[in-house]
C-alpha cells in the first residue's frame, strides 16, 4: 500500500518532478541503434521522461537528440531534411546541427550572426552495444558511460529488442523484480519456450510454487533471492539483481542466454520495455537469435515496422481461451512478454497503489519503492547522487544456483552475481 | 481463432483498450480497504526491542508488539516460551500467536537465535506467515538469520528502521 502522494512521486517523471530529476542523473536507453541505421537516415521521434525530441544521424555519422520543434514557428522537425551535416526544417529552411545549434537561417543576410543565438535543447546520444543512450540531466554532472554487460559483450553474443508498453514505468518495472508470478503466469512457457525449456532449474520452479524470499541491499540497488526446495538438504536459488533506477535481470536457466530488461518512461502513461538476451562467453546460435527475433523468451513479436507488439490491448492480446483451457498458456495470452504486459496494462495507465493488499512475498517491491523514494528525496533536498549512477554498480548478473540449506545466498554468490568478462553465468 | 467470430463487427476498440482508457479508473468500486492483517511484531534482542518500541508509537490498526528479553521458560515446548509486551507484562508465545496471521520478527544480532527458531517452528506448524527483518549493515545476525531462514517467507536483510514501518504499512496491519 502506498499513499497517493508517494505513488505520484514514484510515477511522475516529467521535468522538475523528483523522480524525473532522479532519472535525469543516469544514462538511459533512448532507442535501438537499428532505428538510425545509416548516415542521413530519416529522423525519428523520441519521447522520454515526458519530453518530445527528435533523433537523427548526420552525414558524418554523429548522433543528435534535439527538441522536436523548430525554434522558428514550432513545426515538427520530423518532416525535416537530413542533409549535409544537419537537419533542415522544411517549412522555411532553418537548419540545425547534431548539438541543436542553428547553423542557417535562410531569410537572414548571408553574413548575419542571428543563428548563433538560436540553439535547441539537445542531449548527448551515444551508441553502446545495440543501443543509443542518452543523458538528460545537467551537463556538468554527466556520469561516465554505462557498463552493463549486455552492451559490452561482442555483438554476436547479444540481442536487444524493444516494445511499447501502455502503462506507467513503475508498473512494468515492478514485474521485473516480482519473482513470485513466474510459476503461475509463465508456467506454460517453462515447458515450451525455446529460450527457457529443458533447464534443470525449471523442474524446481514447477515443483515448488511457494518460494521463500530474501531481499538484500546492493551498492546499486537490490538483490532479490527466491528460494525453492531442491534435492534433500538443498535449495534452488534464483537471484534477481536490480540496478537503480530501472535495470533488472531475470535469473538464467541452464545454458540458455541470460536476459533482462530496462524500463524507460516515455511519459507518465507509457514506457519502453527494452528486453535483452546475451551469453557471457559464447555467440548466440542462429536458432537462438531467430527465436528472439520471432518474439520468444522475453521478446515480443511486434507489428512490422513498429515497436508495438502484435498482440496488444486493441485486439485483447489475441487471448485464446481454448489454449488456456488446454493448459498451454496460463492466462490465455501467448508469450512471456505479453503475458506480463497484458496484466500490467490491465491495471490502468497508472495503478492506484493506495488500493493494493500486499503480502510479505512482495517485500522486494516494497523495498524497491522505498529506495527509489529515498533516493529521489535525497537528491531533491540534499543533492545526493543516487545509487546506480556509478558504472561500477552496473557490473552485476543474475544467477540460478543450488546451495546447501544452511548457506546464505549472499555469501555464496558474491562471484556469481558479479559480471566478470570471460566467465560464464552461474546457472542450473 | 475460436470465439472471435462470435463478436459482431464493431467500430469500437477492444474490451481491454476500453477498460484501460485513463478515464475508466473513475468507475472503479471505491470501498475502503479494511486492515487485512492481525500482526505480531517481535523484537528478538535489545536493539530490536528499542526499534519495536519506536515503531509501536505510530498508529497501527491491529499490530501488537513484543520483546524477547529477560528470557525465561514457563515449561516445555515452544508455546510455553515467555515473551513480554512492551509494558513489561509477560505473555506465553502460544498466546501471542493465537488469532494472528502474520508475524514480523526483528533481529540485530545473534542473541535471539533460539527465540527465532522457536517462533519459526511454531508459526510454521500453525500456518502463520513469518517475515524476518534483519537490521544493520554488517551481518552480526548470521545465526539468527540461519535460525529464521527455514520458516520466514521473507527475510529483509541489511534493513534499516524505516523498513519496519514500510513493511508494516504495506501489509496494512
Ligand atoms: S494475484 Fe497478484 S494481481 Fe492478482
Ligand atoms: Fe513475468
Amino acid at each position: 500500500m502506498l499513499r497517493k502522494d508517494i505513488n505520484e512521486l514514484l510515477t511522475q517523471t516529467g521535468p522538475g518532478t523528483p523522480m524525473g530529476e532522479l532519472f535525469r542523473q543516469y544514462w538511459i536507453p533512448a532507442m535501438l541503434a537499428e532505428e538510425l541505421p545509416e548516415n542521413d537516415s530519416p529522423p525519428v521521434r523520441v519521447k522520454l521522461l515526458s519530453e518530445r525530441m527528435l533523433a537523427f544521424r548526420d552525414s558524418e555519422g554523429r548522433y543528435g537528440l534535439i527538441d522536436e520543434f523548430c525554434a522558428h514557428r514550432g513545426a515538427s522537425l520530423w518532416f525535416g531534411r537530413n542533409e549535409q551535416a544537419g537537419l533542415r526544417c522544411p517549412y522555411h529552411g532553418w537548419k540545425y546541427d547534431y548539438t541543436g545549434q542553428c547553423i542557417e537561417v535562410p531569410s537572414e543576410a548571408d553574413n548575419s550572426s542571428f543563428c548563433q543565438n538560436v540553439k535547441l535543447t539537445a542531449y548527448p546520444l551515444v551508441k553502446i552495444g545495440d543501443l543509443l543512450w542518452t543523458y538528460m540531466g545537467d551537463p556538468a554532472k554527466q556520469p561516465p558511460l554505462p557498463e552493463f554487460e549486455f552492451v559490452h559483450v561482442p555483438a554476436e553474443q547479444t540481442y536487444t529488442s524493444k516494445r511499447w508498453q501502455q502503462c506507467n514505468w513503475m508498473q512494468a518495472f515492478e514485474g521485473g523484480i516480482d519473482s513470485s508470478h513466474v510459476t503461475f503466469l509463465h508456467s506454460g512457457g517453462l515447458k515450451t519456450d525455446p529460450l527457457f525449456k529443458g533447464a534443470k532449474g525449471n523442474e524446481y520452479n514447477m515443483k515448488d510454487t511457494k518460494p521463500f524470499f530474501e531481499v538484500a541491499d546492493s551498492e546499486g540497488g537490490l538483490f532479490v533471492g527466491a528460494r525453492r526446495n531442491a534435492e534433500e538438504g538443498t535449495y534452488y536459488w534464483r537471484i534477481t539483481p536490480w540496478v537503480m533506477p530501472a535495470f533488472t535481470m531475470v535469473p538464467p536457466r541452464g545454458d540458455h542466454p541470460v536476459h533482462g530488461h530496462f524500463w524507460v518512461p516515455i511519459d507518465d502513461e507509457n514506457c519502453w520495455t527494452y528486453s535483452f538476451d546475451y551469453h557471457p562467453v559464447r555467440a548466440l546460435t542462429e536458432t537462438e537469435r531467430q527465436a528472439m527475433i520471432d518474439g520468444h523468451g522475453v521478446h515480443s513479436k511486434n507489428i512490422p515496422g513498429t515497436y508495438r507488439p502484435a498482440a496488444n490491448m486493441d485486439n485483447d492480446y489475441l487471448i485464446d481461451r481454448e489454449a488456456q483451457k488446454r493448459g498451454e498458456t496460463y492466462s490465455g495470452v501467448a508469450g512471456i512478454a505479453m503475458q506480463d504486459a497484458s496484466l500490467q496494462e490491465s491495471m490502468g495507465p497508472i495503478v492506484d497503489r493506495s488500493k493494493e493488499r500486499l503480502v510479505p512475498a512482495d517485500s522486494g517491491i516494497i523495498k524497491a519503492r522505498q529506495k527509489l523514494r529515498k533516493a529521489a528525496v535525497a537528491l531533491r533536498d540534499e543533492g545526493v547522487t543516487p545509487p546506480g549512477v556509478d558504472p561500477e554498480h552496473h557490473r552485476v548478473r543474475s544467477a540460478a544456483v543450488v546451495l546447501p540449506q544452511a548457506e546464505s545466498f549472499l555469501d555464496s554468490c558474491r562471484d556469481a552475481v558479479r559480471a566478470t568478462p570471460g566467465v560464464p553465468q552461474s546457472s542450473v | 481463432m475460436a470465439g472471435t467470430d462470435m463478436r459482431a463487427p464493431s467500430a469500437y476498440p477492444s474490451e481491454c483498450a476500453r477498460a484501460t482508457a485513463p478515464g475508466e479508473s473513475r468507475f472503479r468500486i471505491d470501498v475502503p480497504i479494511r486492515p487485512a492483517r492481525n500482526a505480531r511484531v517481535i523484537g528478538l534482542d535489545e536493539r530490536a526491542t528499542a526499534i519495536a518500541q519506536r515503531v509501536a508509537h505510530r498508529s497501527w490498526a491491529k499490530a501488537t508488539f513484543y520483546t524477547c528479553q529477560a528470557a525465561s521458560d514457563a515449561g516445555t515446548g515452544d508455546a510455553r516460551i515467555v515473551l513480554h509486551r512492551l509494558d513489561g507484562r509477560p505473555v506465553l508465545l502460544g498466546e501471542v500467536l493465537t488469532g494472528t496471521d502474520v508475524v514480523v520478527v526483528l533481529a540485530t544480532e545473534d542473541a535471539g537465535r533460539q527465540w527465532a527458531a522457536a517462533i519459526g517452528r511454531l508459526c510454521g506448524a500453525d500456518g502463520i506467515t513469518t517475515a524476518g527483518i534483519v537490521l544493520g549493515e554488517d551481518f552480526e545476525a548470521d545465526d539468527a538469520v540461519a535460525a529464521l531462514r527455514p520458516y520466514a517467507r521473507v527475510l529483509l536483510l541489511s534493513a534499516d528502521e524505516s523498513d519496519v514501518t514500510e513493511l508494516l504499512t504495506a501489509l496494512r496491519v
